[in-house]
């Protein structure tokens, strides 16, 4: 190595060093640090002892733990309405008409937004005597008022909407991006063999789509296995355990209830549960359909 | 289909779909401006019989909104500072450098991005605690500095800037902290501001971190203050619906006069 590459590589260090130093300390420590946490009784309280894989034999006859879980798959069924719809909003904005960019902020509005806010928007929403049970009463659809966020059946599927409600913009600006990067004579060429719109759609928009797709899958399936904002400003998991996810399930261990190492545990169950979901959708995007982009 | 009846049909699916997303905000809007009307009464009020300003006056004087404001913008302030300086510090090497243990570099910031971390709330709050940050903004602050998204975003920026400009600047004689500083700094504004809106939009909204390092709820930021006197005055609806306006409304205006920039951003996201 010579002398200026050296030199090079030295100021290089030096002003990566802040930022690195932050990262080491907020990014890679909490990854390592978990590992060995998990395997310890660590809380406020007690002296710290190792407690092997106690933890874990521990978390795996949890019920709550084992619901929450669940109740954080059943999260995952937003993924693919979201996908759907938000394609479907971004080729609508993708029209070439006057105003069309205002309605674009329009729908952007609810992502820029507190969580807060848009909950207790819709606890209002959604209360007894709230607007929406008016008007589904109003429109024939409803019989007699429903307490959607507290009643167990309905709860958790309510909240899923309000996730879905605040993220379908982010996702519609993700596939708007991508829908503009297609060239306008492929649709051209398709027109000219015949194709109506809903073909140009299918055979495509859809197949050219497909790595916006795949990286909207992903994220939004991380997003939904680790939901938390909505979960815990509107029901905290209740009734019962209706609600309760593993991120939520996992707050009340850490940080309520000062149980470190065995919140640390479930922390990595998950984490390895949401590793194992992204090589999941990698594979499902693989298989079949157009492999033209 | 004439080009009328199209532009018909795709303008009434626009407006239906822009109710949907922001009628909620124009109701909570409506609630805010009819001072003692109750959300719950039957029918419910659904657009403004009447509009007064009492909520926001009298919620403006209760809930000492100005001492809430300061504690947002100060937050909100050091988070943006923060992640510009470091992750543009970080960025320009692995864009512009050749030097030993790049590929190391890149490796390590990829695999953040690869496992997730499901328990990093936990052993931050053990981090700050041992720093003896607890209860201060810079313990909000600081776990959230840098990220590794912003580093590729300015990564990407960086490598738009053409090579001559620190060749030029090294051929007078200036230090690579000047070249960084005075000649590439100012080229990638675009990246900066991307960051700059992103970031204002996280630390802003950011609720739950706040309330676990922040003993003193004097000490909290908006969105956490809402939380927390929503259970106080939850019976006081104008008031919440007031406040609630008054929290989401500068974020609202930012976004609706920088939204080019943010959108660039936001695209970017999928080549980053």
């Amino acid at each position: 190595m010579n002398k200026a590459m050296r030199s090079e590589s030295f100021t290089a260090w030096a002003f990566m060093a802040p930022g690195l130093l932050f990262l080491a300390l907020f990014t890679f420590w909490p990854m390592i640090y978990g590992i060995p946490l998990s395997l310890t009784d660590y809380s406020v309280i007690a002296e710290t002892k190792y407690v092997g894989l106690d933890n874990f034999t521990r978390a795996f006859q949890d019920h709550n733990f084992l619901i929450s879980l669940w109740n954080s798959l059943v999260y995952v069924l937003i993924v693919p309405v979201i996908q759907i719809l938000s394609i479907l909003m971004a080729i609508l904005v993708n029209s070439r008409i006057p105003g069309v960019k205002m309605f674009r902020a329009a729908y952007y509005i609810p992502v820029v937004t507190s969580m807060v806010a848009v909950a207790l928007i819709w606890s209002w929403l959604l209360g007894n005597n709230g607007v929406v049970n008016y008007l589904l009463m109003q429109a024939g659809i409803l019989s007699e008022q429903v307490s959607w966020l507290s009643t167990s059946s309905t709860a958790l599927y309510v909240l899923m909407f309000i996730t879905m409600w605040k993220g379908l913009g982010y996702y519609m600006m993700l596939y708007l991006a991508g829908l503009q990067g297609i060239p306008a004579d492929l649709y051209e060429a398709a027109r000219v063999d015949g194709a109506g719109p809903l073909r140009l759609i299918v055979n495509v928009t859809i197949p050219l789509l497909r790595p916006h797709i795949l990286f909207c899958t992903l994220i939004s399936v991380m997003g939904a296995i680790r939901v938390f904002d909505e979960v815990y400003i509107l029901t905290k998991g209740g009734p019962g355990t209706s609600t309760l996810t593993s991120s939520v399930y996992i707050f009340q261990k850490g940080l309520e209830q000062f149980n470190f190492g065995y919140a640390s545990a479930l922390g990595l169950i998950v984490s390895v549960l949401v590793g194992a979901l992204s090589v999941l959708v990698f594979r499902l995007n693989r298989k079949g359909g157009v492999n033209s982009y | 289909m004439a080009k009328g009846q199209r532009y018909f049909i795709i303008y009434l699916l626009l407006i239906l779909l822009a109710l949907f997303m922001m009628g909620p905000f124009l109701w909570l809007l409506s609630v805010s401006l009819m001072p003692g009307r109750n959300v719950f009464a039957s029918p419910p009020a659904i657009l403004p019989t009447f509009i007064g300003f009492d909520n926001y006056v009298q919620v403006w004087e209760f809930m000492e909104f100005p001492r809430y404001i300061w504690n947002t913008v100060v937050i909100t302030l050091l988070g943006v500072v923060f992640n510009i300086l470091l992750s543009s510090l970080t960025a320009y090497p692995l864009a512009t450098f050749r030097f030993k243990g790049r590929n190391l570099v890149f490796t390590l910031l990829i695999s953040t991005m690869i496992i997730p971390s499901a328990t990093a709330m936990i052993v931050h709050y053990l981090t700050i605690q041992s720093l003896h940050l607890g209860n201060t903004f810079l313990g909000v602050v600081l776990p959230a500095a840098v990220s590794v998204f912003n580093i590729f975003l300015m990564r990407q920026t960086f490598l738009g800037v053409p090579a001559d400009i620190r060749d030029s600047g090294k051929m007078d004689g200036a230090s690579e902290l000047r070249i960084f500083l005075q000649l590439v700094m100012p080229l990638v504004k675009p990246g900066i501001a991307v960051i700059g809106l992103l970031e204002v939009m996280a630390f802003w909204n950011n609720f739950l971190w706040p309330i676990v390092v922040l003993e003193d709820p004097q000490k909290y930021p908006l969105a956490a203050a809402l939380t927390y006197l929503n259970g106080q005055f939850s019976y006081n609806f104008g008031w919440i619906a007031a406040g609630t306006m008054i929290s989401v409304l500068p974020i609202i205006i930012v976004f609706l006069f920088t939204q080019k920039y943010y959108m660039e951003g936001i695209a970017g996201a999928i080549k980053g």
